[in-house]
């Protein structure tokens, strides 16, 4: 929790003893990931949503959607990035995801079917509707994980900040 | 097969090779993301789209970008030698596991039979006649997944939501912060 740590994991990657570069700020990276991340979010999306009709679906959409927020990091610092997506927004996000595929799950039981039994839900097309809306919820959750672990990894054991040299 | 899926066959087996041998540990890791890349063509191959797909982001993606953070963040041993030093003991295992293992090709069937357990199967023919009227969604895959097994799939979704708490449990830290 120490918030002067520098961005770790920024480090060109080190070979043998020699000490660890910092993150240096390409602009060739920095303006491809700025014109390419939209498309690649649209992309996870579309895997994500269109998942019913063709291939793909919520975890891989999720994993791309994932994606995006890993090239940011890379382009921009990871530090930085953790800083802008606000960690609490990251674990809210995947709860809501398991509660949406709960909830709908739980509404099928509450208009009297079985659980997850979308045709029980009063709703034109509710079969549809109650798989997309599952496959979103997994998509959330694949996608809040994929970052999480990421940063995670980014910021090493919590031991690990007291050993390390400030420069 | 054709010679594109001989071609693909012998990029992924090279890739393997590569990743077990290489003594540069970054080297070894873009090596397996090609592999990965290969496997992912070979499962399009196969018909089976949402596999590639999967393997494709997960496989080549994300893994890799998590190996290439793992190895910011300790060092690699420097050396001059392209390739590790073969380990006999572990050469002979793997070795032994790979012919116990090419045994059961013989018994596979030829890829696209039509007479395939798996094709002539009542079940098979079940989802494919009535995935669509009962689920009304027109991927046969997403029909199983989130309708006939969703209650599975849902324990899927909380395994990889408890793979992130876990790890934040682990790494001690209660939030990302």
């Amino acid at each position: 929790m120490s918030s002067s740590s520098t961005a770790d994991g920024d480090d060109e990657f080190a070979v043998g003893d020699a000490p660890a570069r910092p993150y240096v700020e390409s602009p060739i990276i920095m303006a491809t990931v700025r014109v390419v991340a939209p498309f690649v979010f649209t992309l996870g999306a579309f895997v994500m949503f269109h998942g019913a009709d063709s291939a793909g679906g919520g975890f891989q959409g999720g994993v791309i959607v994932g994606t995006v927020i890993l090239m940011i990091a890379i382009a921009f610092g990871v530090g930085p990035t953790r800083d802008w997506l606000s960690a609490s927004f990251l674990t809210v996000l995947v709860v809501f995801g398991v509660a949406l595929f709960m909830g709908i799950g739980l509404a099928a039981v509450a208009f009297g079917g079985a659980f997850l039994e979308y045709t029980a839900i009063p709703v034109s097309h509710a079969s549809k509707y109650g798989i997309e809306l599952v496959e979103v919820g997994i998509g959330i959750i694949v996608s809040g994980t994929v970052v999480g672990l990421f940063f995670a990894l980014a910021a090493g054991h919590a031991t690990d900040e007291a050993e390390e040299v400030e420069e | 097969m054709t010679p594109v899926e001989w071609a693909i066959l012998a990029f992924v087996l090279g890739c393997a090779f590569a990743t077990a041998l290489l003594r540069d540990v970054l080297a070894s890791i873009i090596a397996f993301a090609a592999y990965s890349l290969g496997i992912a063509v070979v499962w399009l191959l196969l018909r089976a789209p949402d596999v590639g797909l999967t393997e494709a982001a997960v496989g080549a993606g994300v893994t890799t970008v998590l190996f290439l953070l793992t190895i910011a963040k300790t060092v690699r041993p420097a050396g001059d030698d392209l390739f590790v030093d073969i380990d006999v003991t572990a050469l002979g295992v793997s070795g032994l596991l790979v012919a116990a293992l090419a045994t059961t090709l013989s018994a596979l069937p030829a890829v696209g039979s039509a007479s395939t357990p798996v094709a002539t199967s009542r079940v098979t023919n079940y989802y494919l006649e009535n995935a669509y009227t009962e689920t009304e969604v027109e991927n046969a895959v997403t029909a199983v997944l989130a309708a006939y097994r969703g209650f599975d799939t849902l324990g899927e979704a909380v395994v990889v939501f408890a793979a992130l708490i876990g790890l934040l449990v682990v790494l001690d830290r209660g939030v990302l912060a």
